[in-house]
């Protein structure tokens, strides 16, 4: 690593350009964010029986969707860069706790008969409770062995849930719908992301973060260091499981109707892990960035037809080479100390090839 | 400040420490010097944590700590560095040694702002205060080796084991790092060290214990011990001790 021999000053170009790229970003984020105010909000003369409504609006409601997908999976590529990226624990079944929070929304709003605001907040706290359990016993394996294990639950958390009568068994559940509140539920996904960027902020600044990040690069000298590795482990994993649950949570109501197939989807496991990696695991923005860009080209790819297959195989070569040749993620670009050239990609190839 | 009684660790059949007891008064630097596999290295990772004694006790300053988890030895002012470097490779010189300072004993446990200050004052004593910005991978071997050190020094140990932090030093870096050992010794911390480098043992040590197949085979001053005819038949050599007498 002889770059970091070098000057990691950025020349005055290169902070202008930065500076250029964080403008441009912040109003991206300012459009986003306010987009769907306008968007879902009928005109005041209109009928408003969605049915009337009109083409435009149903495409706009379709862009705000779009626009709540995007943030949800920000939310869980960055609450599993909690565990994957700053710990190094290659969790393999988050989506257990997705679905685990999607059930306690579900659960209390349809069979309970609470209101959606007052079911919100358990969603988190049994996710975190459950990660807590079994993070004791699956924290003391280590990386295949963790990420099977973890994989394994998630599913298992799945079965079972689905074998519960109680749950809605076969039949899932329903939260009555609101009516009305895309915006909402694209704010409430927003705001759990952003509160996944602003935990990750703390924590790497923190004395926990630390310890999280010494427990990566060697767990044994963490330990013979004062660092309580269990305690710490678990608690990497049931905070990625709050924000991951919380998600859940949203998005059963969000959708309105939850079974097994909706909520413990095994491809989000991979999906997640994808974002966070190809951002930048272990990065503060790295995983928002991951996610974005690769829930766009999923959600842009999922039209169908001939060229949707060639896009998804070109997808899946992208893939394989961004992990190739950038395998500390594209946000290591703006890292400072790297810069876009063939010597960064000869030195990438060279670390990430026997 | 240091007792072990009767302490045996096996791995699998062989016995790597068999009924193994002895004292490190508080203010001794105590070497340990044997062939491989007389279960130095074993020793030490049974004092901090990391190996399960099979059978037998420790006790640090009066308090049973065999069985505790490493984090909480270490918070009872034991430090250790490992003969094979573990650094946290991602990290930069200063923050391996902030994460001393942020953990450790009980007397350092610091608030970030203050565990890197104090990382700055560590590597200033072990000679690595230059190079405290660049990551450990541009780092040579013995710079490895003092950061090591200066990791296990940032916790503020009361007791301080050693494992071979000069092998492979060529003999100008190996005074520099007797230079490191009396400094921190002088600081008030008892230390415990491995080592082959005979220079090093009789330079500092005030007692030296040779272990042999899991067993003391010899203990005294560093002179007393190597003429020992046990010790030389068993470790050094006839040629060390041809060339020591000559």
């Amino acid at each position: 690593m002889s770059e970091a021999a070098f000057s990691t000053q950025p020349s005055r170009a290169g902070r202008r350009v930065r500076r250029l790229i964080l403008v441009v970003f912040l109003v991206a984020v300012a459009v986003v964010l306010v987009l769907p105010l306008t968007l879902t909000q009928p005109a005041a003369d209109a009928n408003l029986d969605p049915e009337t409504l009109g083409i435009d609006f149903a495409i706009n409601k379709s862009i705000v969707r779009t626009e709540t997908t995007i943030a949800m999976f920000v939310a869980l590529a960055a609450a599993w860069n909690l565990i994957g990226g700053l710990t190094g624990y290659a969790a393999f079944g988050n989506v257990a706790f997705f679905g685990l929070g999607a059930y306690t929304v579900g659960f209390l709003t349809d069979k309970q008969h609470l209101s959606f605001a007052l079911a919100l907040p358990l969603a988190p706290v049994g996710a975190a409770a459950f990660a807590g359990l079994i993070g004791l016993p699956l924290l003391r394996l280590r990386g295949h062995y963790f990420a099977i294990a973890t994989l394994g639950t998630g599913i298992a958390v799945g079965e079972v849930i689905k074998n519960i009568d109680a749950f809605g068994g076969g039949t899932g559940l329903f939260p009555p719908i609101l009516r009305h509140a895309d915006a909402l539920f694209f704010y409430l996904m927003a705001a759990n992301a952003g509160l996944a960027v602003l935990v990750t902020w703390l924590v790497l600044r923190s004395r926990f973060g630390y310890g999280l990040i010494a427990i990566r690069e060697n767990e044994e000298a963490a330990s013979v260091l004062g660092v309580n590795t269990t305690a710490y482990k678990v608690g990497a994993f049931a905070l990625a499981a709050a924000l991951t649950g919380l998600a859940g949570g949203i998005f059963a109501q969000w959708s309105s109707f939850i079974d097994q197939e909706s909520v413990f989807p095994v491809q989000y496991n991979v999906q997640m892990i994808l974002m966070a990696i190809l951002g930048g695991a272990g990065t503060l923005f790295g995983p928002v960035a991951g996610a974005i860009a690769l829930e766009w080209l999923i959600l842009a790819l999922a039209g169908g037809g001939t060229s949707s297959v060639y896009a998804q195989i070109g997808l899946g070569v992208l893939l394989a080479v961004t992990v190739i040749f950038v395998p500390r993620g594209v946000v290591d670009f703006f890292g400072g100390s790297s810069r876009l050239s063939l010597g960064y990609f000869r030195r990438s190839l060279r670390e990430t090839s026997v | 400040m240091l007792e072990l009684a009767g302490v045996t660790k096996r791995f699998g059949g062989v016995a790597a420490l068999s009924d193994l007891s002895l004292q490190v008064p508080e203010g001794e630097i105590l070497g340990l010097i044997g062939p491989n596999g007389a279960g130095k290295t074993t020793l030490l990772n049974c004092i901090s944590g990391v190996n399960r004694p099979d059978a037998g006790s420790i006790t640090f300053q009066g308090r049973p700590i065999d069985g505790l988890p490493p984090h909480q030895i270490a918070r009872l002012g034991i430090g250790r560095t490992f003969q094979v470097v573990k650094p946290f490779a991602s990290m930069t010189v200063r923050e391996n040694a902030a994460v001393g300072g942020l953990f450790g004993s009980a007397q350092a446990h610091l608030a970030p702002k203050a565990a890197f200050a104090w990382a700055d004052e560590v590597l200033e004593t072990v000679g690595l205060a230059p190079k405290a910005g660049l990551t450990v991978g541009s780092l040579t071997i013995p710079d490895r080796k003092r950061l090591e050190v200066a990791r296990a020094l940032a916790t503020k140990p009361r007791l301080l084991l050693l494992d071979e932090v000069m092998a492979g030093l060529n003999p100008v870096e190996v005074d520099e790092a007797l230079e490191v050992v009396r400094k921190v010794h002088a600081g008030g911390i008892t230390i415990v060290l491995i080592e082959h480098v005979m220079r090093v043992v009789v330079g500092v040590c005030d007692r030296v214990i040779v272990l042999h197949m899991g067993q003391r085979l010899a203990e005294g001053t560093p002179d007393e011990v190597l003429q020992d005819r046990r010790v030389i038949e068993a470790y050094l050599g006839e040629k060390y001790a041809a060339r020591r007498h000559a």
